[in-house]
């Protein structure tokens, strides 16, 4: 069992707070992410995990067990760097071997573990390169070994697909699902990228400012964040943010905004009947409002808007709109790639009424998602 | 090994801080001897037996009263100071122009002119004072401030040469090429836009040769060995060790020692940048 | 025609000189005085070295190597100086690692104390030794009052003062003492700049695969370091066979090559033998450059193998 538990971290760079009072639970063999932008402090924590930096409160428990005060070479942990940290001058195998030869591991142990590792990570025939002679992926995938032939109970991975070009990125993120299936290690993720945190790990850790966020699966940090600072780091292109204020309108709830009155499902429209008057910051994804042409049937729920097209970034399979409204607000919307869309061209879409994220403007917290705060 | 900002084990670092404070002590207490000796009186130096006191029984400054009014020190600085100062004319006069030639162009036969330069300074001083010694004394510059200037000079112009190459490097092609654009030539732009950027770098040269040239004892020696009234610092520390108290030797030394360390200090970025990568020692 | 282009190519041949001279003439000047010079220290020590007309030695003889070789001053003089390169390079070394690896650390005010760190190379090397001098006398200098136990709490080491000046093993220890000290901050340097190349994600892998610090010394530091250490290594040795003002102020009649050069010539008035003990000490530092060279790239070659 290899659970992890962090209570209560902090950690001070002088007089800099870098970790504040941050609270974890990772499960026994969970792949989860500490996702955030760079300086929140993520890298930070998963070097107070190794023992890396020393803990300046709270408390760290692995399998149960009190880890605070153990050093770095008695935790049953391995890490991979970002700069992959191999030794230069010792080939793969001495690389790899490197934290077997300490613990004195027996000769044929050894090669019964380098000869799975190397098999497991397509390595086979590089065991007698030096780190200079191989390639990025194949230097990545060696640090990857290096920390899987230590069976340790957590592994810990900071940023280590960073240094790859996009292409090697996706098979490496395919590769690390497939050897997570396979090993069923705890394995901690530090990343800034969102996509790698979205596409591999069980549950992200958002980390802004030495704090969590949020801790959920990939798809809630998607549909329902719970700050607006989630609202704004996940998800690509970045949200449409309106302020606005809580309204009554034709006896239905909804937001008050530069661009309109904005209408809410059903459900939600009711609970917003108590709160009427409360200043708030409406998110709509870009994914989420649509071309009127296109669809047939609407909803009462959904709010209709004329946009002048500013102008349009191809994305590949979708193109991104920038249009504006009648008052300059500016609104970025998708549509698909096949549309003939042109500059100046006057434009009907439909935002989703449920799809609006509401956020309170002081408290920056989700009005609806947040216990106790509605 | 810890990495750069490991914390530490409790143990470790009152071990890790005993080891800087030895250090500390190791460096420093030599130099702290010097001073002490340099303000001790006589019964602190001479005493009967006693243990010399970590503190002089009655410290003074009468060894450095006794020196600023000596006439015969007052020469002896003053020697060290000409020939310091004409090493630095010399050295500058000759090496900044090609060390400009270095490090601005790619020219033909360049790594072979760097080697010989290395060479040159590689050679053991004490094997090639001979050789100078004679060929002096032959062209009558035996005992004299010339002889000895040039002989420094031979000494510094490698340290002049890399230093300069150095700070002619660093400087943006661009600029000098923006000067060409501008209908400079190539005396104005070397005049007007190289030297005056490269003056940091050159002013360090130039301090380094004047400490070399003010520390130095070989050729010092046997340039001047038999002629006590063009003795430098170094040549007249070293004549009076067996007659001097100690205080006055310490007094001396800490004259001698003063303007290096000063002038050290305020080179010291050079210093530590030549010696990390090789070219100066 | 074959000396038609021989024309053309020597015609060229100036041409190019004179352009190349036309560019960089102000390098001449320097370029001039430093093989002059060369020249000169070579000609000279060859000249010196392999006659002595007085002795009705003519150039070219080896017959003054051949005395040097019979003269008892010569045969110690070059024992010692190969003790001296042996015993004082890796003392160098040694303490010069010591220093650089406490310096790595980042701490509270570590620049300052890299400063100070700098000190003993901003003392003339004649202030060194004087002040060994001071602190070494006989009977009554620092050093014997210290080791007699007069300052406790440091421990009684020796009973009667002893003359460090007086015999060869003490005299040369105690130069050997100063040249160490002086030089401290250059072998320091050399070896903290091959400290800062590496990078310290390194040590932090090692640690996280249970490496304890000697293992993380010994597996990592000193390999990757090696490039630096080769460098102190030769260049200390070379340093250490030049010696001179340490052994001439401290060690008197126990003499080094260096200081055997100075006995001849200045003492002795014999300029060819001194010229003679030249030409053995740059051989000397030839021989003993060409033997590091090789072991440290073996030695290279054996931390580095697969």
């Amino acid at each position: 069992m290899a659970d992890v538990v962090i209570n209560s971290f902090s950690k001070k760079f002088g007089s800099n707070i870098v970790i504040d009072r941050l609270n974890l639970q990772i499960n026994n063999g969970e792949f989860i992410t500490l996702l955030g932008p760079s300086g929140c402090g993520k890298t930070t924590l998963l070097r107070m995990i190794a023992g890396l930096e020393s803990i300046d409160g709270g408390e760290l428990f692995i399998g149960g067990k009190y880890y605070n005060n153990l050093p770095a070479q008695k935790r049953h942990l391995a890490m991979v760097f970002q700069s992959y940290a191999l030794f230069p001058h010792m080939s793969v195998r001495n690389n790899i071997l490197f934290g077997l030869k300490i613990k004195n591991v027996n000769k044929a142990k050894m090669q019964y573990k380098l000869t799975w590792v190397l098999n497991l990570l397509y390595l086979k025939g590089l065991e007698d390169r030096l780190p200079r002679e191989i390639s990025g992926g194949q230097r990545q995938r060696v640090a990857l070994a290096r920390a899987l032939v230590l069976d340790p109970d957590v592994l810990l991975l900071d940023e280590p697909l960073s240094n790859l070009d996009a292409a090697l990125r996706e098979t490496a993120i395919e590769e690390l699902k497939r050897i997570h299936h396979q090993v069923g290690k705890t394995i901690i993720y530090v990343t800034h990228n969102q996509v790698e945190a979205l596409t591999m790990s069980e549950r992200i850790a958002l980390i802004n400012k030495g704090k969590v966020e949020q801790y959920d699966r990939p798809k809630a940090m998607y549909d329902d964040p719970k700050t607006l600072f989630v609202a704004e780091f996940i998800g690509s292109p970045p949200m449409n943010f309106l302020e606005g204020e809580i309204q009554i309108q034709e006896g239905f709830g909804g937001v008050n905004t530069s661009i309109g009155f904005l209408k809410l499902d059903k459900d939600r429209a009711a609970k917003l009947e108590a709160m009427s008057g409360r200043k708030v910051i409406a998110g709509i994804r870009p994914q989420n409002i649509y071309f009127s042409e296109h669809v047939i049937r609407r909803r009462h729920t959904d709010t209709s808007l004329d946009l002048i097209v500013e102008f349009v970034e191809n994305m590949g399979d979708r193109s991104l709109v920038i249009g504006r409204t009648r008052n300059s607000i500016v609104m970025r919307f998708m549509v698909t790639r096949d549309e003939n869309i042109t500059s100046d061209q006057k434009m009907p879409v439909f935002i989703d009424g449920r799809c609006i994220h509401l956020f309170d403007t002081m408290s920056r917290l989700n009005i609806f998602n947040n216990d106790g705060s509605i | 090994m810890q990495g750069k900002n490991m914390p530490m084990a409790t143990g470790k670092k009152i071990i890790w801080l005993t080891g800087v404070f030895l250090a500390l002590l190791i460096v420093l207490g030599p130099v702290y001897m010097l001073v002490k000796y340099s303000v001790s009186d006589l019964s602190s130096i001479n005493t009967g037996g006693e243990p010399i006191p970590l503190w002089p029984y009655h410290p003074t400054l009468r060894m450095y009263e006794f020196l600023f009014t000596d006439s015969q020190f007052y020469r002896v600085f003053m020697n060290s100071v000409i020939v310091s100062l004409f090493t630095v004319l010399l050295s500058l006069l000759l090496g900044v122009p090609a060390a400009y030639i270095l490090g601005r162009y790619q020219i033909p036969g360049r790594k072979l002119l760097l080697l010989a330069i290395i060479s040159v300074r590689m050679f053991p001083d004490i094997a090639s004072v001979i050789p100078i010694v004679e060929f002096f004394i032959k062209l009558g510059l035996h005992q004299t401030y010339t002889g000895v200037v040039l002989a420094h000079t031979l000494l510094a112009l490698p340290y002049v040469i890399f230093i300069g190459i150095g700070a002619f490097e660093s400087i943006p092609h661009e600029l000098e090429q923006q000067a060409w654009v501008m209908g400079a030539g190539k005396f104005q732009t070397f005049f007007k836009i190289l030297f005056p950027l490269a003056i940091p770098g050159l002013a360090a040269a130039a301090i380094y040769t004047f400490l070399l040239s003010w520390d130095e004892f070989i050729f010092s020696y046997f340039l001047m060995f038999g002629r006590q009234e063009i003795f430098t610092l170094t040549l007249y520390l070293n004549g009076i060790k067996y007659a001097e108290p100690q205080n006055l030797l310490a007094a001396i030394s800490v004259c001698l020692s003063v303007p290096v360390i000063v002038f050290s200090m305020m080179v010291q970025r050079y210093m530590v940048a030549g010696i990390s990568t090789g070219s100066v020692k | 025609m074959n000396s038609q282009r021989n024309n053309h190519f020597l015609s060229e041949t100036l041409v190019s000189t004179g352009v190349w001279i036309r560019k960089t003439w102000p390098l001449l000047p320097a370029t001039f005085y430093l093989i002059g010079f060369l020249i000169i220290v070579f000609l000279y020590l060859a000249t010196l070295s392999l006659s002595n007309p007085s002795a009705g030695i003519n150039f070219p003889s080896l017959k003054v190597f051949s005395e040097l070789a019979h003269d008892q001053a010569f045969v110690d003089a070059l024992v010692n100086s190969l003790l001296f390169t042996i015993a004082g390079t890796p003392l160098e070394l040694l303490t010069g690692l010591v220093f650089a690896l406490m310096l790595y650390r980042n701490f509270f005010m570590r620049g300052i104390v890299r400063s100070i760190f700098l000190i003993p190379l901003a003392i003339p090397a004649i202030v060194t030794a004087m002040l060994i001098y001071i602190l070494f006398d006989f009977p009554g200098g620092h050093v014997n009052h210290i080791l007699s136990g007069s300052y406790p709490p440091f421990p009684q080491i020796i009973s009667e003062p002893l003359n460090w000046r007086g015999s060869g093993l003490f005299a040369l220890s105690i130069s050997m003492l100063g040249k160490v000290w002086r030089d401290l901050p250059i072998t320091m340097l050399i070896l903290l700049s091959g400290l800062n190349t590496i990078d310290p994600e390194l040590f932090d892998a090692a640690k996280t695969m249970g490496a304890t610090m000697r293992v993380r010394i010994a597996k990592i530091v000193i390999p990757l370091i090696l490039p630096s250490i080769s460098a102190v290594v030769l260049l200390r040795s070379v340093e250490m066979w030049k010696e001179f003002i340490f052994p001439f102020v401290l060690a008197g009649r126990y003499r080094l090559l260096g200081t055997l050069i100075d006995f001849y010539y200045n003492n002795v008035g014999n300029s060819h033998k001194a010229a003679a003990v030249a030409m053995v000490l740059v051989g000397c530092i030839l021989l003993s450059s060409f033997i590091l060279f090789i072991l440290m790239d073996l030695l290279q070659k054996v931390t580095n193998r697969r």
